[in-house]
């Protein structure tokens, strides 16, 4: 039993920070260059688990969230999936609704994934979409006005790699909202004094490192658990989902709140992580009855 | 990284579970402090007569000297065996013991440490005073030097089990005119010294298990005193360490059993299917798991590192609340049932009752959230 990275895991958690914060900086989430998929790819982060590269979920989750903290592409969560279970290259991500499916980061593929019921699946997209941003201004919005019928992906892992992966994207972005949070806290002063120095703001921030805590570490379990093929992934998964969502979402609001007037603008970038975590909340949402199934 | 145990560390799991089947005691433990003290020392001595006290603390003082991964297995096995509390043991074997083994002589080991372990002795705690209670560097009480001897005056109070303890760990003022943290002195006292009187005091659940502590020229060898006249301050962080570290080790076994009863009793009286309620419980089932996720994570550290990461004091600060949102939940789910509780019940809303203790003992919840805030954030101190 070891739930802390190894010494070849934590070099890669690192690197790919490194890479993040050089090549695809968070303040540049809305408007990413041409050509960074390309690079993503060379990273290869675009397969990480496909079945040739020998690497495990709990190394992918390692830098997914790394990843998610920068606010990468959406559409990598579809494509590493889909290089898993059915391979392919870059597939953008679809979030199927009752009378249409939305799919999001469409350029350049023909194929979207997402979780259609209890299945994970595929769909062909249309020649032609009109992509434009939606409330998650870092990923292009598509919507196709009709109820597709995916091709499903028999195994059910599936469904759960793509939830493990969100999850992690989401702790990345309840880290990043955290740090933003606490860096500001540090820096802008009221009163003569830092505002972190005020319990009532510190508090906030210490909530919030609770939260990455606690999400962080059912992601690593749940990371394990899938691929050690445990009988109760599943319910691991779902776990790691619910409060890495809860975590993102809480602290994207708090960290708007730290920020005072600045944060509710445009041009500053609370909003990203806020925005970020509403979208990631829809992909594989966990209900109620998956957390409490096969409980006493 | 991964979460299967090596096939020795199965062994030993199996060896604790075989032992636990055969001897948890059948009868419960008595709820108040001075009725349960001949069973806590009963079941103390029968742990450690059967090698189950001390895992991990040294051989030479009667411990075992094992990993702390085995601690945790044990530790674990004996929350889902239901064995009983420890009780009265609690400070001795939780951190006074800790704290000698870590800042005392080896004459203070060589005696202290085994009736530890053997539930020979019984250690009280007087770190608390009527004005410091958060800020422990404001205590007044004294221990003025008297030749061989110090001479003890002052209070202390909330000292759990003060009116069944053998000795206490005792944090003086021992040097005039020097300030706050400086100038204490971490002292062995003996409970039964001339010029003590003990007040109990009894808890909202009805459990008379701490008190008020007076000292009137108490007098006390000054060879008693640990990690040197003066360096109280460093021996009482680390009894806080240890207090606030290892505690929490075996809750996420508890809570989830706790979890579990309270998802049957939701079904069995049609309550979960109120959404709110449902969801709620289903919220704990996701934080249970956590819990001991960032448990394991945590003693990965400390065998990767030899210490446990600063996120400890997160997961006492989460263990302590998701513990009284499901007594808090417990409650909600007898309805009015709740109104029959009398004191002397062991119940769901003594359980509530006595859990309010979770976010002030050892530190509130604030107090937490400062220590978050500076040491896992460097946001600036505010104290
Ligand atoms: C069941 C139980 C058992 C205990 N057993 C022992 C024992 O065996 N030995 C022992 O020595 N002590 C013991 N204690 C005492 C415990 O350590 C103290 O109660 C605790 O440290 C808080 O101190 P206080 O009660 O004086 O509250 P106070 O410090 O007066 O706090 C009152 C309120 O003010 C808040 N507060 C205080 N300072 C600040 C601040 N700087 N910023 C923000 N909020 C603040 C607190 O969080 C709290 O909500 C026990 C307490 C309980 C409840």
């Amino acid at each position: 039993m070891d739930l802390t990275p190894d010494a070849d895991q934590e070099a890669l958690r690192v690197a790919t920070a490194d890479w993040c914060r050089d090549n695809m900086p968070l303040d540049g989430a809305t408007s990413r260059p041409l050509g960074l998929w390309q690079q993503l790819e060379a990273m290869g982060w675009t397969a990480m688990t496909a079945p040739d590269m020998g690497l495990d979920h709990a190394t992918e989750a390692l830098v997914f969230a790394e990843l998610g903290r920068f606010l990468a592409p959406v559409g990598l969560l579809a494509s590493a999936v889909a290089a898993r279970w059915v391979g392919g290259g870059k597939t953008a991500l679809a979030l199927p609704a009752a009378d249409k499916v939305r799919v999001f980061d469409a350029e350049d593929t023909t194929a979207a994934l997402g979780v259609w019921g209890e299945d994970a699946g595929i769909i062909m997209l249309p020649g032609r979409m009109d992509m434009q941003s939606g409330l998650d201004l870092s990923a292009s919005l598509s919507v196709i006005d009709l109820a597709l019928t995916p091709n499903v992906i028999g195994d059910p892992r599936a469904r759960r790699h793509l939830q493990l992966l969100a999850a992690a994207f989401a702790l990345g972005c309840a880290d990043a909202a955290r740090d933003m949070a606490a860096d500001y806290a540090k820096i802008r002063e009221q009163f003569d004094r830092p505002i972190g120095w005020f319990q009532s703001l510190k508090h906030i921030c210490s909530d919030m490192a609770v939260r990455c805590a606690v999400a962080r570490s059912q992601l690593y379990f749940a990371a394990c658990a899938l691929d050690a093929d445990e009988a109760d992934s599943a319910f691991h998964v779902a776990a790691a989902k619910r409060l890495a969502d809860q975590a993102a979402l809480e602290n994207g609001r708090a960290n708007i709140q730290v920020h005072g007037g600045i944060g509710m603008t445009d041009e500053a970038y609370p909003h990203y992580c806020l925005k970020r975590a509403h979208l990631l909340s829809f992909i594989a949402p966990v209900s109620t009855s998956h957390l409490l199934k096969e409980a006493a | 990284m991964d979460i299967s145990f090596s096939p020795e560390e199965a062994r030993f799991r199996e060896e604790c579970r075989d032992w636990l089947k055969d001897n948890v005691p059948a009868e419960k433990r008595p709820l108040n402090a001075s009725d349960a003290l001949d069973f806590d020392k009963a079941w103390q001595h029968r742990l450690f007569e059967a090698g189950w006290a001390g895992i991990n603390w040294p051989t030479e003082y009667g411990g075992r000297g094992l990993s702390i991964v085995q601690q945790v297995i044990w530790l674990e096995e004996y929350a889902k065996a239901h064995a009983p509390w420890i009780g009265a043991n609690f400070v001795g074997v939780n951190h006074g013991g800790p704290t000698l083994i870590m800042n005392a002589s080896a004459a203070q080991k060589a005696y202290h440490l085994p009736r530890i372990l053997k539930g020979e002795a019984i250690w009280c705690q007087g770190f608390s005073e009527p004005g410091a209670g958060s800020d422990l560097a404001g205590i007044k009480t004294r221990g003025h030097v008297d030749g061989n001897e110090l001479v003890i005056n002052g209070s202390k109070i909330w000292t759990s089990f003060a009116h069944v303890a053998d000795w206490q760990e005792l944090v003086l003022r021992t040097e005039e005119g020097l300030l706050r943290h400086k100038g204490l002195s971490w002292v062995i006292s003996d409970m039964k010294a001339p010029g003590i009187t003990i007040r109990p005091i009894r808890k909202i659940s009805g459990q008379v298990e701490f008190a008020q502590v007076f000292y009137d020229d108490v007098r006390i060898p000054i060879d008693n005193v640990v990690g040197g006249l003066g360096n109280g301050w460093s021996v009482a962080m680390s009894t806080l360490s240890f207090e606030r570290g290892t505690g929490f080790i075996a809750d996420q076994v508890k809570q989830g059993q706790e979890l579990d009863e309270l998802i049957a009793m939701a079904r069995g009286n049609g309550m979960i299917k109120d959404d709110r309620i449902a969801d709620q419980l289903a919220q704990m089932r996701a934080e249970v798991a956590a819990l001991r996720a960032m448990t394991y994570r945590n003693i990965s550290e400390v065998v990767r590192t030899g210490q446990p990461g600063p996120e400890a004091s997160v997961i006492r600060l989460f263990t302590s609340e998701l513990g009284q949102r499901l007594e808090r939940l417990g409650v909600l789910l007898m309805g009015e049932a709740a109104l029959d509780f009398r004191y002397g019940d062991d119940n769901l809303v003594a359980g509530y009752l006595r859990g309010f203790a979770a976010t002030i003992a050892g530190g509130t919840a604030q107090i937490q959230r400062d220590i978050i805030g500076e040491r896992l954030l460097g946001l600036p101190k505010s104290r």
